[in-house]
């Protein structure tokens, strides 16, 4: 049997700070969710799986010239965090100046709270 | 399958206008139709591409609107979107309707007008071509995807910001001898370096800019095309995806989609990268050209950049890209410029581009991209 983790339930989760992927029953592959088919054997039988939050900045971009509502924020990062447990994530860079960004810089997952969305994020480890 | 052959080709000036999409694309096609030699008549069904139009004018149900405004309101049409792809996504579905045997006539393209939203309305609306869950709230622009692939792509390779810079300059060289490009000026290295950060590492001359237009090509088949003044045949057509997740890209140094896409043209085709004189691909930011030229078997991985210092790529090198100016400098009406493409390309190889057509030009290459390029099309056309 197949445990679905909804979008919902994710950032649910996120937002209490902690992370979760699926872990294929066949396979062994782990995904972000959501998913039905496990794209590397095909079987549906996802059990959910807790992800430490911890990894390393795979490649990042600073935004400078933002979409409409978040011209407060800019500049802001943007990059793609390679987890721990062998998964990526995107998410925003908090607290980390960006003339210090680098790729392969650990990073740790924490959640940005903007009333009622929650949005990947990540700060120093 | 039947033979399928374009036989007409119409693109307005790009740039800002005054005109809904529909006027756009209409007069595009009308000169698509006149170009091919037929009667309006005899089209028999229309295959119209555009993107934010349900964003920025408020207007769905395009396709008929489209036919009402070109003048041919009983057709069949449908709307494509892929992103950027748009219009090179309904080509090839066009062109299967026509190899199938359903039609012999049919009108493909699209049409895209920004210029008149506010620059961050036009921004947010082209980030909805991107994962609405993770990636829109991290606040990840289309910019922003491909600084990400840029910096993927220096740490692994070495590549350069100037490489990328000779990019912007040779696709102006080439704009400016198109009299349809939105920038017909030519640039210098170090005003690309200088000029204004977007999303690091790619600045302001990295990028395409916004554009208004409209582009339409007549596609038939062979039976049609044998009684045509110079038809360009298409031999192969392919479309491939790759996960809408940046998350989910294996290496966001390569675009696994223009890999896919291109394997599939070429062995539709049955042809290889060494077989192509004359190439239109995806620009819409200076690392993209640098990719494409890798993912679609030109130079080998790592080498684009090294290619586009060289000169490898500008008119009169080994293989011309983007002879049009490409998006950078022809500009890039996101809805219309799949079937702008495929238009320069049949311009080529019928050897009417006058300045920058690309010598002894007999096989062409169209490469496409749609936003965080989950979506790619290659097609391969011909003069023979
Ligand atoms: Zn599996």
């Amino acid at each position: 049997m197949s445990k679905v983790v909804t979008l919902k339930a994710f950032f649910e989760e996120a937002r209490a700070g902690r992370l979760t992927g699926i872990r294929c029953g066949r396979c062994g592959e782990i995904a972000i969710p959501p998913k039905e088919f496990c794209p590397a054997c095909q079987e549906r039988a996802w059990e959910p799986v807790p992800l430490d939050g911890h990894g390393t900045i795979a490649s990042f971009t600073v935004i400078r010239v933002p979409p409409r509502g978040r011209a407060e924020e800019a500049p802001y990062a943007v990059a793609v965090v390679k987890l721990n447990e062998g998964v990526s994530l995107l998410g925003r860079i908090l607290d980390i100046p960006l003339d210090a960004l680098k790729v392969g810089m650990p990073v740790r997952f924490r959640p940005l709270l903007r009333e009622e969305q929650t949005v990947v994020a990540f700060g120093p480890p | 399958m039947r033979r399928v052959a374009v036989i007409g080709v119409g693109v307005t000036k790009f740039g800002k206008h005054e005109r809904t999409c529909a006027e756009l694309f209409a007069e595009a096609a009308a000169d698509a139709i006149q170009d091919a030699g037929v009667s309006p008549r005899a089209i028999q069904a229309l295959y119209y591409g555009n993107v934010v139009g349900g964003e920025g004018d408020r207007q769905l149900h395009m396709g008929p609107l489209a036919a009402s405004v070109l003048g041919i309101p009983t057709i069949p049409t449908t709307r494509f979107e892929t992103a950027c792809a748009t219009s090179h996504a309904a080509f090839r579905h066009a062109v299967m309707e026509i190899a199938a045997g359903v039609s012999d006539v049919v009108l493909v393209g699209g049409a895209e007008r920004v210029l008149n939203l506010p620059t961050d309305a036009a921004t947010e609306y082209f980030a909805y071509a991107s994962d609405a869950t993770f990636e829109q709230p991290a606040g990840i622009t289309f910019p922003g995807v491909f600084a990400l692939v840029a910096r993927a792509h220096m740490a692994k390779y070495g590549t350069t910001e100037e490489q990328m810079a000779h990019v912007a300059v040779k696709n102006h060289r080439h704009g400016a001898l198109n009299p349809k490009a939105q920038f017909q000026k030519e640039i210098t290295l170090e005003q690309v370096m200088k000029s204004a950060k977007v999303a690091d590492p790619l600045k302001l001359y990295d990028c395409c800019p916004f554009t208004d237009g409209g582009a339409a090509v007549v596609i038939v088949s062979e039976e049609v095309a044998r009684r045509s003044r110079k038809p360009v045949w298409i031999l192969g057509s392919a479309a491939a995806s790759d996960s809408m997740f940046l998350h989910e890209k294996k290496d966001l140094s390569r675009v696994l989609a223009t890999e896919r896409a291109a394997q599939a043209a070429y062995r539709q085709a049955g042809r290889g990268p060494q077989d192509v004189d004359v190439v239109e691909l995806h620009d819409c930011f200076t690392i993209a050209e640098i990719v494409a030229t890798e993912g679609l078997g030109f130079f080998e991985p790592g080498t684009g950049g090294i290619a586009a210092e060289k000169g490898w790529t500008g008119l009169g090198g080994k293989l011309p890209v983007n002879p049009s100016g490409g998006l950078k400098a022809k500009g890039h009406p996101i809805g219309a410029t799949g079937a702008a493409q495929v238009a320069e390309i049949v311009t080529q190889l019928r050897r009417e581009a006058g300045p920058r057509q690309v010598d002894g030009a007999k096989v062409g290459l169209v490469h496409t991209l749609g936003g965080n390029t989950a979506t790619v099309l290659v097609s391969l056309l011909s003069s023979e």
